[in-house]
């Protein structure tokens, strides 16, 4: 048994004793009830579970939920889909994917999202040229696999919000 | 009668037993052992001697569980079939993953068998010029005992790097549905240091 | 035989009551079908506008939607704590079961309840006739197939069971002895299909399924495969007919040879997994003191679902049998055909009545998912083709396929008869003959998915069409010309087509498209090491079934909103908004709450069925349909891309009863026109224009004040409708306030103001004959695609350079849907022909060890993203009906790639995948 201490969505979770061999993605789904964090395969190889951690230094990423322990994610602040969204309004991305149509069963837009929100958030941080932008959309996404919707529409939706916010994400061209 | 057919149904299972094993579960047998130094002392030439204790080693090498991180390209393997990883993940400037997807996402300090992932806090891709993926056993002699191309390293740091450095003593306990590398670690350490102690000779 | 409703199922259904559930504190559970019930009134309803999906927000925000999201303390009245479930499932089917090494489930491990067949035995459940077979392998046979159950696990907590699981996963936990080998089984199904076509195409054909009806070959022998020659022993006199038509068709083939060209080949397709996301997932409560089972389930056939569970626990022992039985269906991740009839529900529910007052869930992990869950068909297929050499014409067309059904009968039969007649795709063949056959196998079972088989016959069609043309030296594009069928053109089955034939069209526009006509200059410029090839392709595809229903019932509220409920279901296909699209034509108004997946909320209708629609014969249908409640099928599973067509159907028929018969007549009374003004009869003038009626010279009215308007007015304020089609839909009149209602419906109920429903009796009715059912289909839709393939020689590597696809759908009640539904066919196709593949039997995934990392599907970096285009054909006519499109646009591609491949590196490959290893070795 391990003591869990962890932040989710801002809110603190007292900590609690997990058994050492409970997946994080149980311990959302099972034990808190978050079900919002999906379970596709149980090996890390669709990210429909991953969650976004929010590291000390202002960085974050993503992580899959089903291949680590509950344990490992002590201490840690982390974001699900459930937390997007703040005080009802939706986040620019959700309503992106709304607007675009992006997913179709929707099980695996959790995990898209929270890939989709990483992304923007380091682009904010980091701003990045226009070009090669596609490109880096997609390898941002590769990982996550999507058995409705060919990918499409979600890589359009990302894209929109970037370009609608270009100030923001991407290196304003100088006009000298 | 009765337990004639007893007896031919157990080893009808014991034989089914092995044959189901070894298909996906050889993480739990046993694997196969590795030669001791002493077993080549039969080889009067020192240097064919040095040479044929490395090729033991190579089986070490050679084995998915060392070549899946000492991939050619920048891609790792996965499994005993050396499929590519899935998901696709690269080595990345460090080796240890891009931005998006660094090693330690999945794998941790440690095996975690529930999820099936190996794991170990230094989990990464092996440098590009430590590449053994499609090499042969001499070609990759040469390039274990070449400091330009394995880490600055004396042959004799080899005798610790390959016996007791706990990534590399991974490969013996990998985890669930994995095959671990032939012999032990310490087997495996007790063949580099002979091999170091006959002139680290590469088969021809 | 006429069956009433059964006795012991009485629908407990919460969702008829709790629809307008305003919003409840955080702390206390919402009912399942309020979650289930999107938007929600009051809440942001992306669909208006047509911004988004009715289930838009739901799906972005992580809220509980899907059978894997709920537990025991989420549905309210439900005990708080959730048990778990594992079903134990053979990895072997050829040596004898023994049983279980429980030793390893001890102390800590240990099961509370274990369930096996012995137990089944006991409390006396039936199996239905569809999924014939053994639901747990009894200890001392063979299991039947690879995965079959041998036992559910139950576990009172979650950490036993998380820790038990790891104990079984590799498969010893299941002991086996002595080698039998396989069992076997008979075929599940044998048909042939011939068709020879009269002298000209007006006259009437010589020979036809439609004519003759549909022959099977008689089983005079134990042999794999049946004897289809005319001379076998014993053929009944039917068969002998066709095989006669048959024999001969394939002897003018062969003696064509030296004159006309004539291809003879093999194709051969692999088995893969529909591998929709969320893994089969079901939750189940059985309180033994009301004797009332609860279950929460993800299927694509609710209501056969249900029945079927009716029918296990139908003649049970106490305390095993409920007397109520309340499932409800959620929305589901995926399903591709999948979840559609497979036994998972079974053993949901056996979780349940064998672990009383103790809520279960069974999941399956993907390990087990891919180890159970319902596969493609691998068809094996040899084909000939005689063509004319002067005109270019296919004179003659003979096939045989061999599917492997795995290891339960489930829908191989039809699946078999769908690849066959499709086996001809887009063209016009004057003598066809196909024989088909799907066998049992100890594999996984194969059963519906996306394509249906006709995904495997078309690629293999498209493959030798290719060939042909090059051999012919014809334009690949001109020679498919030549041979399409035409509009009035008979089909396999002797049948027209009674939609819009466009596969013409769909050729132009290939032809036309860049990709097609730069093909040489591409390939000219290809950069040195690098392959390039175009490859064109186009297919037909049916949707429908031949005997599909609909329910639909749709209410107003005074203020204007409008709830939508239907039996068809989300698994991403947008029936939902389709369903909101198509009513608002009706009446003007995106509704805010749409529940779908619903089975008990139409028994206003009063329903009754009996026997089979698609084999029923008319004297049969006659007389049943003399009971005004009767129908020849009460709900179908959402499938056979019907969703569109008939999945909202019912529902649009209730809301045109709404407007008729309640919103017009308010019209009329606040516009003042009495009932012998010759306008009162103009309904079909007035239109809807941002949720005001409209009519010309009027006032406009808006919803919100008809609606209020026809309560106030008793006028009818709410409708449930049903609809049957077989080919056509059934028609009927009802009598409605003193006149004669005529419509495409044959059972309905009306509510007026806030009353009750009560049915309306109809007067008559007109089914589509019997003999519909010898049709192969009558409903089509047809798609191309045209794609460039770059191939790196030394690697094998293939990128998709450009592609397009071009299909035709009728009416798009949701373009944005159908497009998103055509990428992902174009996905799903991508991964189909280069990437899927599942080794039968021990190798496969029937031994519980497959996942992602050996089962490839198609990722973004697999598809080009920037470079695809898919266009969406406008309908034919602006009021031409919605076509199911869902499963032909996986097809074309397939057989695209396979020949730009040959385009490129000049190889034919005749068997499917096509991986890059494959290619490498064919470079080599």
């Amino acid at each position: 048994m391990t003591t869990l201490g962890i932040t989710i969505n801002g809110q603190v979770h007292a900590p609690t004793e997990v058994r050492d061999d409970l997946s994080m993605n149980d311990f959302l789904r099972e034990y808190l009830g978050m079900t919002g964090t999906k379970f596709g395969c149980g090996a890390a190889q669709c990210l429909s579970c991953v969650v976004i951690v929010d590291e000390p230094d202002g960085t974050c990423h993503t992580n899959p939920t089903c291949v680590t322990s509950a344990a490992s994610f002590h201490g840690k602040t982390i974001r699900t889909v459930e937390g997007h969204a703040k005080n009802g309004e939706l986040s620019p991305l959700q309503k992106a994917f709304i607007r675009h149509f992006a997913f179709q069963c929707g099980y695996c837009t959790a995990g898209f999202l929270n890939e989709g929100q990483v992304l923007l958030e380091q682009m904010a941080k980091t701003p990045v040229p226009r070009a090669g932008l596609e490109e880096r959309i997609a390898e941002a996404l590769d990982g996550h696999l999507c058995r409705c919707t060919g990918y499409f529409k979600y890589h359009e939706a990302v894209l929109d919000v970037i370009l609608s916010d270009a100030k923001r994400y991407l290196i304003q061209e100088s006009r000298g | 009668m009765r337990a004639e057919t007893r007896v031919k149904t157990l080893v009808v299972v014991a034989t089914l037993g092995m044959s189901m094993l070894t298909a996906y579960a050889a993480g739990q047998g046993a694997s196969k052992g590795l030669a001791s130094p002493e077993s080549f002392n039969g080889i009067a030439d020192i240097n064919a001697r040095s040479a044929a204790i490395f090729t033991e080693l190579g089986k070490v090498l050679t084995h998915p569980r060392c070549v899946n991180c000492h991939p050619a390209g920048d891609m790792p393997r996965q499994g005993d079939a050396r499929r590519l990883h899935q998901p696709p993940v690269t080595r990345g400037p460090d080796g240890h993953g891009t931005a998006a997807m660094r090693c330690n996402s999945c794998h941790k300090d440690a095996n975690f068998e529930p999820g099936r992932i190996p794991g170990h806090h230094e989990w990464h891709l092996a440098p590009r010029e430590m590449a053994w993926e499609g090499k042969t056993v001499a070609e990759i002699c040469a390039q274990i005992k070449d400091p330009a191309r394995n880490g600055g390293r004396k042959v004799e740091d080899l005798i610790d790097h390959i016996g007791k450095d706990t990534l590399v003593g991974w490969a013996w306990a990998p985890g669930y549905g994995r095959a671990p590398a032939p012999g032990t670690q310490a087997e495996a350490g007790a063949l580099v240091e002979a091999w170091a102690k006959t002139g680290a000779a590469c088969p021809g | 035989m006429r069956t009433s409703r059964r006795e012991f199922m009485k629908w407990v259904s919460a969702g008829g009551i709790s629809l307008s559930l305003s919003h409840l504190a955080a702390a206390e559970p919402v009912a399942f079908p309020a979650r289930e019930t999107l938007p929600g009134r009051g809440k942001l309803n992306p669909a208006i506008g047509g911004v988004g999906r009715v289930d838009g927000v739901a799906k972005v925000t992580g809220s509980k939607l899907y059978a894997s999201d709920f537990r025991a303390n989420d549905l309210p009245g439900w005990p708080e704590r959730t048990s778990h479930a594992i079903l134990v499932r053979a990895p072997d089917a050829t040596h004898v079961y023994l049983g279980m090494d429980l030793a390893r489930l001890s102390g800590a491990l240990k099961p509370t309840v274990i369930v096996t067949a012995a137990d089944l035995a006991r409390i006396n459940t039936r199996v239905p006739a569809y999924y014939e077979g053994d639901l747990f392998c009894p200890v001392g046979k063979t299991p039947l197939y690879m995965g079959q159950p041998v036992a559910l696990l139950i576990f009172e907590q979650f950490d036993t069971y998380d820790r038990a699981r790891m104990a079984l996963r590799d498969g010893t936990f299941v002991q086996f002895g002595e080698e039998t080998g396989p069992i076997v089984m008979p075929n599940y199904a044998a048909y042939r299909f011939t068709r020879v076509a009269g002298a000209t195409p007006d006259a009437p054909d010589v020979y036809s399924p439609v004519l003759a009806g549909w022959v099977t070959p008689g089983r005079t022998q134990a042999s794999a495969l049946p004897v289809w020659s005319s001379t076998a022993h014993k053929n009944e006199a039917g068969y002998e007919k066709a095989a006669v038509y048959g024999d001969q068709i394939r002897a003018e083939i062969a003696a064509s040879e030296s004159s006309a060209l004539v291809l003879d080949r093999t194709f051969d397709t692999q088995s893969v997994d529909p591998m929709f996301m969320e893994p089969e997932c079901g939750l189940g409560w059985y309180s033994a003191k009301d004797k009332a089972l609860e279950l929460v389930l993800g299927v694509q056939s609710p209501y056969e679902a249900t029945e079927s569970i009716a029918f296990l626990l139908g003649e049970t022992k106490a305390p095993f049998k409920p007397s109520a039985i309340n499932a409800q269906f959620a929305y589901v991740g995926g399903g591709f055909g999948g979840r559609d009839h497979t036994p998972f529900i079974f053993y949901v529910t056996l979780a349940a009545i064998f672990f009383p007052d103790r809520p279960v869930r069974l999941a399956h992990d993907r390990y087990q998912q891919f180890q159970a869950g319902i596969k493609r068909h691998a068809i094996k297929m040899r084909s000939r083709m005689s063509v004319d050499r002067a005109s270019g014409k296919i004179t003659a067309f003979a096939a045989d396929h061999v599917l492997d059904g795995g290891g339960l009968a489930n829908f191989s039969a039809n699946v078999a008869t769908c690849a066959a007649t499709a086996a001809i795709g887009i063209y016009d063949v004057p003598k066809v003959d196909v024989t088909t056959v799907a066998e049992h196998t100890r594999g996984v079972t194969a059963g519906s998915m996306r394509g249906y088989g006709s995904l495997q016959t078309m690629t293999a069609l498209e493959v030798l069409i290719d060939e042909a043309a090059l051999a012919l030296k014809l334009d690949p594009i001109d020679f498919r010309r030549r041979n399409a069928l035409k509009q009035d053109g008979r089909t396999m089955t002797g049948n027209p087509y009674i939609v819009s034939v466009r596969s013409l069209e769909v050729l132009d526009k290939l032809e036309q498209h860049a990709i097609w006509k730069q093909r040489a200059a591409e390939k000219a410029r290809a950069t040195s090491g690098i392959l390039v090839g175009t490859g064109v392709a186009c297919v037909t595809k049916d949707y429908g079934t031949g005997g599909d229903s609909s329910n639909g019932r749709v209410e107003l509220s005074p203020d204007g909103r409008i709830a939508i409920f239907c039996d068809h279901v989300e698994m991403g296909n947008g029936i939902g908004t389709a369903l909101a699209n198509r009513v608002a034509l009706h009446l003007g108004s995106i509704a805010d709450e749409v529940a779908v997946s619903q089975v008990g909320v139409f028994d206003a209708l009063e329903l009754v069925t009996s026997g089979d629609c698609y084999t029923m014969d008319q004297k049969t249908q006659d007389k049943a349909e003399k009971d005004p409640r009767w129908v020849p099928s009460i709900s179908s599973a959402t499938s056979a891309s019907i969703g569109a067509h008939v999945g909202t159907h019912a529902a649009a028929e209730a809301a045109r009863v709404i407007f008729r018969f309640g919103l017009w007549p308010a019209a009329l009374a606040l516009w003042n026109i009495g009932p012998r003004d010759p306008r009162a009869k103009d309904f079909t003038k007035a239109q809807w224009k941002d949720g005001q009626l409209t009519m010309v010279g009027l006032p406009s009215l808006p919803l919100a004040k008809l609606a209020a308007t026809a309560h106030a007015r008793n006028l009818v304020t709410g409708a449930v409708a049903h609809g049957f089609s077989r080919w056509s839909w059934a028609r009927a009149r009802f009598p409605i306030n003193g006149e004669q209602y005529r419509a495409e419906i044959d059972g309905l109920a009306l509510r007026r103001g806030a009353g009750k429903f009560t049915r309306i009796n109809r007067a008559s009715v007109l089914f589509p004959p019997t003999d519909n059912n010898r049709m192969g289909t009558a409903y089509t839709a047809a798609c191309g695609a045209t794609v460039r393939v770059e191939i790196e020689k030394a690697t094998g590597v293939l990128r998709i350079a450009k592609a397009y696809t071009a299909f035709e759908c009728g009416q798009a009640l949701v373009p944005e849907v159908v497009i998103g539904q055509a990428q992902g066919g174009f996905a799903m196709g991508v991964g189909y022909a280069l990437l899927e593949t599942l080794p039968p039997f021990e190798g496969g995934p029937g031994n519980g060890q497959w996942n992602l990392g050996q089962y490839l599907v198609a990722r973004g970096s697999d598809l080009s993203l920037r470079d695809v285009e898919i266009e969406l054909m406008p309908p034919l006519t602006p009021d031409e009906l919605p076509k199911g499109m869902a499963e032909v646009v996986m097809i074309p591609i397939v057989p695209a790639l396979l020949n730009a491949i040959h385009d490129a590196i000049g190889h034919r490959f005749a068997a499917l995948p096509v991986t890059q290893a494959m290619l490498k070795g064919a470079l080599a």
